[in-house]
């Protein structure tokens, strides 16, 4: 194998687990922030554990930092033959290195600080139970909804379209935040199974899971709306400078992969969780959770891995990375969750979202 | 008196004093436990012991149902029946099906929640209902909760029941009889309906009326070429590429006479295709002699005259192709084959009427 393939393919692995961090962290730290929104009672008992989860935005955050080194092995862009493409140059604006590594220093802090304020608030409130800290992360969750939604734009254009910079999709960074939400969501459900089965949440019931499986229910919809909508338009255009992703990420062997992800992200989720007693059934929850996130994986080796060639790379080296990723992510999450309390305490809600019913 | 008792029935003031209520008053036995709400109360199926309802079986088949409607009801149309090339897409594509697919599982999931729920679970409208005319009712519609012991098989014990309902804290205790049989909708009402009605007519005639009065109206879009988006793109979809052969359709390249031969079958399908088209105008044997003479101002050719026997058959399948004088272009009706088949056929109906002796067996 050429020793340039191995750098990319290094580096493409790199970015792929770095976007499951990130998905991970910030899906979970979105739902935290949709308590706050919406003034929710059921998921007030769930919130420290999503919060928990959360925290997987540090090493996500550490990860697209290391990330900056790809740049010119991974995007064309970023290297001189840039100049001979005239759609590239006519975005040069946007991709260039400086203002790249500006926007994802300013991503970084924008998370690391939501991070600090919504979970670091939760657990001060724990210590000192006033009542102002609801009101102030009440206040902040607004403005953390804008900076998930941008940021989110900017991760989708920077990190995934650009790997192709002449190819581009307005709808590419709702796709990633579907796919996130879902992964964060999936992330909570797994450390929320775990904490029950340790019997550490002893309060958790049916009604409290059955709003988790609602909303991954609902997602597995909009992921797979949006995901068609990119596709079709792309497909009936049929403009040469859009189709031409699709063409290779949907022939030879890349469409098997499209159909197990249509199947892993789509088909099954929605079917295993339509009946209503499987949206708080924990075991299937769990199930499901597994498979969505690694149909979430698959979502994004699939957005990247064909800028490396024709066949899908899957050995040594992916193993290898999924083993250490995963690993770093159990034992992040694990390690914060050996401190503090396992429900929110100080929170003036926690009875009333004890004893919420459907 | 008994019979004519429809049930009695307790108002509570919250959902949770109603469901504290329900296991006491159900303990008795006294008849069947029904319960009146203004909003759905979570929980109170549970202890009314109501069985799960089939609608969300019967949405999930209507649904698949729906998916599979759309799903062949575009490709029959699109791919067998009448298969279109539109974009330069296969005209099978199963992608184009997708949203209509989609938009009609939802339609018929949610007429079938709709509509199963309203008429076929809840029988609903249910106009008469003996609930309806209690003062109760009245007090369910503000903010109350009822619970009502209904006579089972003609009979009910009024005092008992009227005092559990009491004994599991009920506010005010109302014997609920049956309506007087045959009520009928009065005179006023329907004369209330009426005016309602032609209020409601007059009312939207004059908000049209004011609307087209003070807005100007919108002119279409006449037609997607000159829509602004084309402009900005600089291109709509991609032309197809020169030379390129629409699908079933091989042209007779360079061809200028006619490619058929002059078979018994080839006739025969030029007698069909005459006769169904051309005959009603240029008349049975093509000399101008039409069928429709009267209703048809125009006069039509006689194909029969020198100046179309000296035609070559290129000239006829032109005339066929392109129209000519009055005549309208009707050969994108036909295939290539047909229109050639017109042409045997009009050659062999001249040689009809101008016959040679060398033409005798």
């Amino acid at each position: 194998m050429m020793p340039a393939l191995t750098i990319q393919r290094f580096w493409a692995n790199w970015l792929v687990w770095m976007l499951m961090l990130l998905s991970a962290g910030l899906g979970a730290l979105f739902v935290v922030a949709l308590e706050h929104l919406t003034d929710a009672r059921w998921s007030v008992p769930l919130r420290r554990t999503a919060e928990r989860v959360s925290g997987l935005v540090v090493p996500g955050s550490v990860a697209a930092l290391v990330a900056l080194f790809s740049l010119k092995v991974l995007y064309p862009w970023a290297r001189p033959e840039a100049v001979t493409m005239p759609l590239v140059m006519a975005k040069a604006g946007w991709l260039n290195i400086p203002f790249f590594i500006a926007r994802t220093l300013v991503c970084v802090a924008l998370w690391l600080l939501s991070w600090k304020v919504l979970a670091g608030g939760s657990l001060k409130q724990d210590e000192s139970r006033a009542l102002v800290w609801t009101l102030r992360l009440r206040r902040f969750s607004p403005f953390f909804l804008v900076v998930m939604g941008l940021t989110t734009l900017v991760v989708a254009f920077d990190w995934i379209s650009s790997l192709e910079p002449e190819w581009y999709s307005d709808v590419i960074g709702v796709y990633l935040f579907s796919g996130m939400f879902l992964a964060g969501l999936s992330a909570v459900v797994l450390a929320v199974s775990h904490l029950i089965e340790k019997g550490r949440l002893p309060q958790v019931r049916f009604d409290h899971l059955y709003n988790l499986g609602a909303w991954m229910f609902a997602f597995t919809v909009f992921w797979s709306y949006i995901a068609f909508a990119q596709y079709l338009l792309m497909w009936y255009a049929d403009l040469p400078e859009e189709v031409y992703w699709y063409q290779q990420r949907s022939h030879g062997p890349w469409r098997g992969l499209c159909l197990v992800l249509a199947l892993a992200h789509f088909v099954i989720p929605f079917f295993a969780l339509v009946p209503q007693d499987a949206k708080g059934d924990l075991k299937r929850l769990k199930r499901v959770a597994v498979l969505v996130l690694a149909a979430h994986f698959l979502d994004l080796y699939w957005l990247v891995f064909p800028v490396l060639g024709d066949r899908p790379l899957f050995s040594w080296p992916e193993l290898s990375f999924a083993c250490f990723f995963v690993g770093l992510a159990v034992l992040w999450v694990r390690r914060s969750m050996s401190q503090g309390a396992d429900m929110p305490v100080g929170d003036p809600f926690l009875e009333e979202g004890l004893a919420f019913k459907l | 008196m008994t019979e004519n008792i429809f049930g009695v029935v307790g108002l509570f003031e919250d959902p949770a004093a109603l469901l504290k209520a329900v296991p006491l008053v159900q303990s008795k036995r006294l008849g069947k436990l029904e319960a009146y709400t203004p909003y759905p109360v979570h929980g109170l199926p549970g202890v009314l012991g109501l069985s799960r309802s089939p609608l969300g079986g019967m949405v999930l088949v209507m649904g698949a149902l729906g998916t599979l409607t759309a799903f062949l009801f575009q490709w029959w149309m699109n791919s067998v029946d009448y298969p279109l090339v539109v974009g330069g897409k296969d005209p099978s594509s199963w992608q184009a099906f997708v949203p209509i697919m989609f938009e009609v599982t939802v339609l018929f999931a949610a007429f079938t929640a709709g509509l199963g729920m309203l008429l076929l679970l809840n029988r609903l409208p249910d106009l008469w209902h003996p609930f309806l005319l209690s003062k109760s009712c009245a007090e369910v519609t503000r903010d109350k909760f009822a619970l009502s012991i209904e006579a089972e098989s003609g009979s009910l014990d009024v005092a008992a029941a009227q005092a559990i309902l009491r004994q599991a804290g009920a506010l005010s205790v109302e014997v609920v009889a049956f309506p007087a049989p045959a009520s009928k909708v009065s005179l006023n009402a329907l004369l209330a309906l009426s005016a309602a009605g032609a209020l409601t007519c007059a009312l939207a005639g004059a908000g049209m009326y004011g609307a087209v009065k003070l807005f100007p109206v919108l002119p279409p879009m006449s037609h997607m070429l000159v829509q602004p988006r084309l402009d900005a793109q600089q291109r709509g979809m991609r032309p197809p590429v020169a030379g390129t052969v629409a699908r079933g359709r091989m042209p007779y390249l360079g061809a200028l006479g006619n490619p058929l031969p002059r078979t018994k079958a080839v006739l025969e399908l030029g007698r069909k295709v005459f006769s169904n088209n051309c005959l009603i105008c240029h008349g049975p044997l093509a000399n101008g002699t039409p069928i429709l003479t009267a209703a048809y101002g125009a006069k039509p050719a006689n194909l029969q005259a020198k100046k179309f026997l000296s035609y070559t058959d290129g000239e006829i399948y032109h005339a066929i192709m392109h129209g000519k004088n009055a005549m309208p272009a009707l050969g994108l009706g036909f295939t290539e084959d047909e229109r050639w088949a017109v042409v045997h056929y009009v050659r062999a109906l001249q040689r009809a009427q101008h016959a040679q002796d060398t033409d005798l067996p």
